[in-house]
């Protein structure tokens, strides 16, 4: 009987996304089979304020059937390539975490004391579920993953979650907040201050060519050199013409659409450049950790959510010879969508 | 759950709001209820009562009855009682009248006192003194008055007055 009552109920789904300094709340209010309407609202607070509570309560009230989504964005997260519970710890120690397997493919993880923070943080309203990054990047890339092998990263305003898959499977996945770039300058001002002092006095070209010398470094002292040798042969012309016949066409016109959109955010140069960084550095780890099962990477599939310049893409481009793909993506709609799948209610995206 | 690291809370229809209507509505049914019930009860309660009381009443109609059936009966008996009552006083008074009537020269030796008549035996010295004494207050008294003679063994007479009321006259007279 309940059940019946429970159809003839809306179905409230408030998503919400904490960015560096706002949180972002995007309320869908479903039919059983249908989104009837839509509403976003940002709040000046990372967790949670009395107009964010009021604005959520409004929307409680027309149905007992509502559902409170965050996006976990708790920086002690990320995700391994196994589902096998002996072989998790060979990658990360999960006895603090809180883990879940993907389609017995990969597992996705977060630290429990995060998670208790958060069910701490929003007690006020609760919270329903708590989705993983690598979940939405799954979603988001789904017709991608499934038939391609690149490295699919995620933008978030302070973060970026990047995952390496190969035809649906997880080869390497990474979840990096920005503010690890300063600490690991912070690490390299220390020990190699001497060499940054040099650097700063010749053309003033920045970290960048630090990174750059520092990965070439770490790629010298790799077996598998001749992987990269292919990139070197990139510079041929022909080799160029064949690189271009690999892009992904459909991608290219997807992303012309958000040009323009894109252009618009130049002015977050600086924050760009230490994704590229973060990108680089994550790379690095994934060629040489030999717990990894690297393979060589060609195209990169970007989701945009805070809307990156055309630096980063040249930069990526550029410097480490990467088809780059962007695609803008509404962080929360996705979040929701995931809602959706989970309660298999409304209209999910396929 | 397949993505999410938390179960939802289970989600419920009662509402804080829901539950104080059902509430509201649970204790306005069960007065209703308790109300009728009371009501259904008092009814049985006062039928029943009535039902006594419908039995009581035949029973008392009935006793009624019979003690009005007892009135009547004592009532008849009563007026029987002072009719005789009266006939005895009237007797009495006849009775006492007729002695009175009767003169100290004649002698009464039996009188009969009918419904409608009285018949006198006595003894007269002669038949004036009985005519003028005792006959004349007779004939006043009674409609038919007739005398017989025969003589006694001392020279005196019997005689036999036989008087009669006549009830019509008398009808006629009231």
């Amino acid at each position: 009987m309940f059940n019946i009552f429970e159809a003839l109920y809306r179905k409230i789904l408030i998503t919400i996304v904490p960015k560096s300094k706002s949180s972002d709340v995007y309320i869908e209010i479903c039919s059983r089979t249908a989104v009837l309407k839509q509403f976003k609202e940002s709040f000046e607070t990372t967790t949670l304020n009395k107009k964010m509570i009021d604005y959520i309560n409004s929307y409680i009230k027309e149905s007992p059937y509502f559902y409170i989504t965050l996006l976990d964005v708790s920086q002690t997260q990320g995700a391994v390539p196994t589902c096998d519970k002996v072989r998790l710890s060979y990658y990360n120690d999960m006895s603090t975490s809180e883990y879940k397997c993907f389609n017995k493919k990969w597992t996705f993880y977060t630290s429990k004391t995060d998670l208790y923070k958060i069910e701490k943080e929003y007690e006020e309203i609760g919270i329903d579920f708590v989705f993983s990054p690598f979940s939405v990047l799954t979603n988001f890339f789904k017709d991608k993953i499934d038939t391609n092998m690149a490295l699919y990263v995620l933008i978030q305003g302070e973060s970026l979650s990047l995952a390496v898959f190969e035809n649906s499977e997880l080869l390497f996945a990474e979840h990096l907040p920005l503010s690890l770039l300063n600490d690991i300058y912070n690490n390299e001002e220390l020990s190699h201050s001497e060499e940054i002092l040099d650097l700063e006095s010749d053309e003033g070209i920045d970290l960048e060519d630090i990174d750059m010398s520092e990965e070439l470094d770490e790629l010298n002292d790799l077996e598998d050199l001749d992987d990269f040798a292919d990139i070197e042969d990139l510079d041929s012309l022909e080799d160029i013409d064949d690189f271009a016949e690999d892009q992904d066409i459909e991608e290219v016109f997807y992303e012309a659409e958000d040009e323009i959109a894109e252009n618009e955010s130049d002015d977050n140069f600086n924050d760009d450049y230490q994704r590229y960084s973060l990108i680089q550095t994550s790379l690095g780890k994934y060629y040489n950790n030999k717990k990894y099962n690297s393979k060589f990477i060609e195209n990169i599939y970007i989701a945009d959510s805070v809307g990156i310049s055309q630096e980063l893409k040249r930069y990526l481009e550029e410097e480490m010879f990467l088809n780059v793909y962007i695609r803008t993506i509404d962080l929360s709609a996705e979040v929701t969508e995931i809602t959706k799948m989970e309660l298999n209610i409304c209209n999910t995206a396929t | 759950m397949q993505y999410s690291y938390i179960t939802p809370r289970k989600k419920s229809l009662l509402t804080q709001e829901v539950q104080l209507v059902l509430s509201f509505f649970t204790i306005t049914l069960f007065m209703l209820f308790l109300t009728y019930f009371f009501l259904l009860y008092k009814n049985y309660s006062f039928n029943k009562e009535r039902q006594t009381l419908v039995t009581q009443q035949i029973t008392l109609e009935n006793s009624l009855t019979k003690i009005e059936s007892s009135i009547t009966f004592i009532e008849e008996q009563k007026s029987l009682s002072e009719t005789i009552f009266t006939k005895n006083i009237v007797l009495k008074d006849s009775i006492t009248n007729l002695f009175d009537l009767v003169p100290t020269r004649i002698t009464l030796s039996e009188a009969k006192l009918l419904e409608n008549g009285l018949i006198l035996y006595g003894i007269t010295p002669n038949k004036d003194v009985y005519n003028f004494m005792l006959q004349a207050p007779l004939r006043s008294i009674f409609h038919k008055t007739y005398s017989s003679f025969y003589p006694a063994k001392n020279g005196w007479l019997h005689f036999v007055s036989t008087n009669y009321i006549d009830k019509e006259e008398l009808l006629d007279e009231n």
